[in-house]
């Protein structure tokens, strides 16, 4: 018997397993997980998980039967604590050992820890796995709350923008002078910021915070300067670390701060696949050698891949990368690989909450970010496709169908 | 199975996705000349109706609204990411003017 092992079944090893057998595979499954819960899609959890308004047949998913009537031994609550290359053996949590034929390691990524003293106090949160979003969801229930967020990328953005328009208040801590203008450039981050300060959030930016205040329980945060900002719950999201302990056991060989995979996610060790958050991978639409990327869309695709290699020994990741975020009443949607000093060309002069923007490097589009402007978001797919870049004034007037420069080449 | 009745031909105006609910499912409905085509209404990717989404003729699919996967209305498929997972494509009768769909 052939025999599969999957380390971490978040989204990229929970597909990976499934792709499995969707693909006709035979071979056994083991699908290892530190996460006491069914697998589940991450997005929602920092969105309609942590206000209560989550369908969770559609977070927990696929239903749980499915594990057993696919033949998946899914083994919740428990980690690969070692793993041998050459004798192709793992050792795992719950003291049983596998011998693997194909290794799949999905470990994702860990939280960042800041070093600020009262993380550990009661009222301090994380928004990383599902239990923790629901310990959120149970205290916002209770009431109107204040939300002290450390940390202003997508997630705690999201948290914040989800809390008010639920009814609570919430600051936003960003030690950073313009949050989100890494992944989405400053001009198009400002837009952004604005939408939700405008609809109530509160966002500090260039702050740093000393500590979590309180004694028995968080009261608050205070900054560097002294200034303390009152809430009921602090929530930390400050981003994460590739957990690349497993594959650096195995000796794969890293790059750009992950494992280095080939298109079919191939480390540099035999028979060890690397997906999701930790794989650096190769990518027609990016300028670096390897890129790692950590999004949803990307990590399933990757596990698919993986997946299919196992099974047939063919298949190639080189989506064009993509990711959303739901920031309150608005969903962006950014495709391509965006650069922070990108040249912005605007479709127009569309404002929130229906706008499109291009980025553009040396005169070539590279990316397009888009809120509620599906059409010209499938143009921008069309045209990456077809290879084709329209000029500044092509992008930057409406009434140019996108869709129709690409199919005419 | 059951085969339920969700109104008559006429009710689905061409090209323009419809939200119906049959016997607790909610569906949604597109006509495209007088075959109509019933795919489940939830986006399997995230919380979104289909029916709020373009009915896409060159490709004969549904782009969700929300983050722009297009569902072929045969298969099911989406067609770019983020969603991954086919929707649920139901058999749909037109007996007459009468519209029944296998729920």
């Amino acid at each position: 018997m052939t025999i599969a092992l999957i380390a971490g079944s978040g989204m990229a090893g929970r597909a990976a397993a499934l792709t499995l057998r969707r693909v006709g595979w035979t071979g056994e499954i083991v699908l290892v997980g530190d996460d006491s819960e069914y697998p589940y899609d991450r997005p929602p959890l920092s969105k309609s998980v942590v206000i209560g308004t989550a369908d969770m047949n559609k977070v927990i998913k696929p239903a749980p039967e499915v594990y057993e009537q696919e033949a998946i031994d899914l083994r919740r609550g428990v980690t690969v604590t070692g793993a041998d290359a050459t004798a192709k053996t793992a050792e795992l949590s719950d003291g049983s050992t596998v011998a693997w034929d194909a290794l799949v390691l999905a470990t994702g990524c860990a939280p960042r820890q800041l070093p600020i003293p009262g993380l550990d106090l009661p009222g301090v949160y994380r928004v990383t796995r599902l239990d923790e979003a629901l310990e959120i969801q149970a205290v916002l229930a209770t009431g109107p709350k204040h939300l002290a967020i450390i940390g202003g990328g997508f997630i705690g953005m999201e948290v914040a923008a989800a809390a008010v328009a639920a009814g609570h208040t919430a600051t936003v801590l960003e030690a950073a002078p313009e949050p989100m203008s890494r992944p989405l450039g400053l001009e198009v981050a400002e837009r952004v910021l604005q939408w939700a300060t405008d609809r109530g959030v509160v966002v500090r930016a260039g702050v740093g915070v000393e500590q979590v205040s309180g004694d028995d329980i968080a009261t608050g945060v205070r900054l560097v300067g002294g200034e303390e900002i009152d809430a009921d719950l602090v929530i930390v999201a400050v981003g994460q670390t590739p957990r690349l302990e497993l594959a650096q056991q195995l000796g794969c060989e890293e790059v750009v701060g992950g494992i280095k995979v080939d298109a079919g996610m191939r480390t540099s060790v035999a028979d060890v696949y690397a997906v999701g958050d930790i794989a650096a991978f190769p990518s027609t639409w990016a300028d670096e050698d390897r890129i790692r990327v950590e999004h949803a869309a990307v990590a399933i695709g990757h596990g698919q891949v993986a997946a299919e290699q196992i099974a047939t020994g063919e298949g190639r990741y080189d989506d064009l990368p993509s990711f959303w975020s739901d920031q309150g009443d608005i969903t962006l949607n950014v495709v391509g690989v965006t650069r922070p000093d990108d040249e912005i060309v605007w479709r127009g002069d569309q404002a929130l909450p229906a706008c499109t923007a291009f980025y553009l490097r040396e005169g070539t589009m590279r990316a397009a970010f888009s809120v509620s402007d599906m059409k010209t978001l499938r143009g921008v797919r069309k045209l990456f496709a077809a290879g084709v870049s329209p000029t500044r004034e092509q992008l930057a007037d409406p009434a140019v169908d996108l869709a129709a420069l690409a199919a005419a080449g | 199975m059951t085969q339920v009745s969700i109104g008559s031909l006429s009710d689905f105006p061409e090209g323009t996705p419809t939200r119906v609910e049959a016997d607790g499912t909610a569906l949604c409905i597109v006509r495209v000349g007088d075959t109509i085509h019933a795919i489940c209404d939830d986006c399997p990717h995230a919380e979104a109706s289909l029916s709020e989404g373009d009915f896409l003729a060159d490709d004969m699919a549904i782009e969700c609204p929300l983050h722009g996967s297009a569902f072929n209305l045969t298969t099911g498929d989406p067609d770019c990411p983020p969603a991954t997972e086919a929707v649920e494509v139901f058999t749909v009768t037109v007996d007459g003017d009468s519209v029944l769909v296998d729920v």
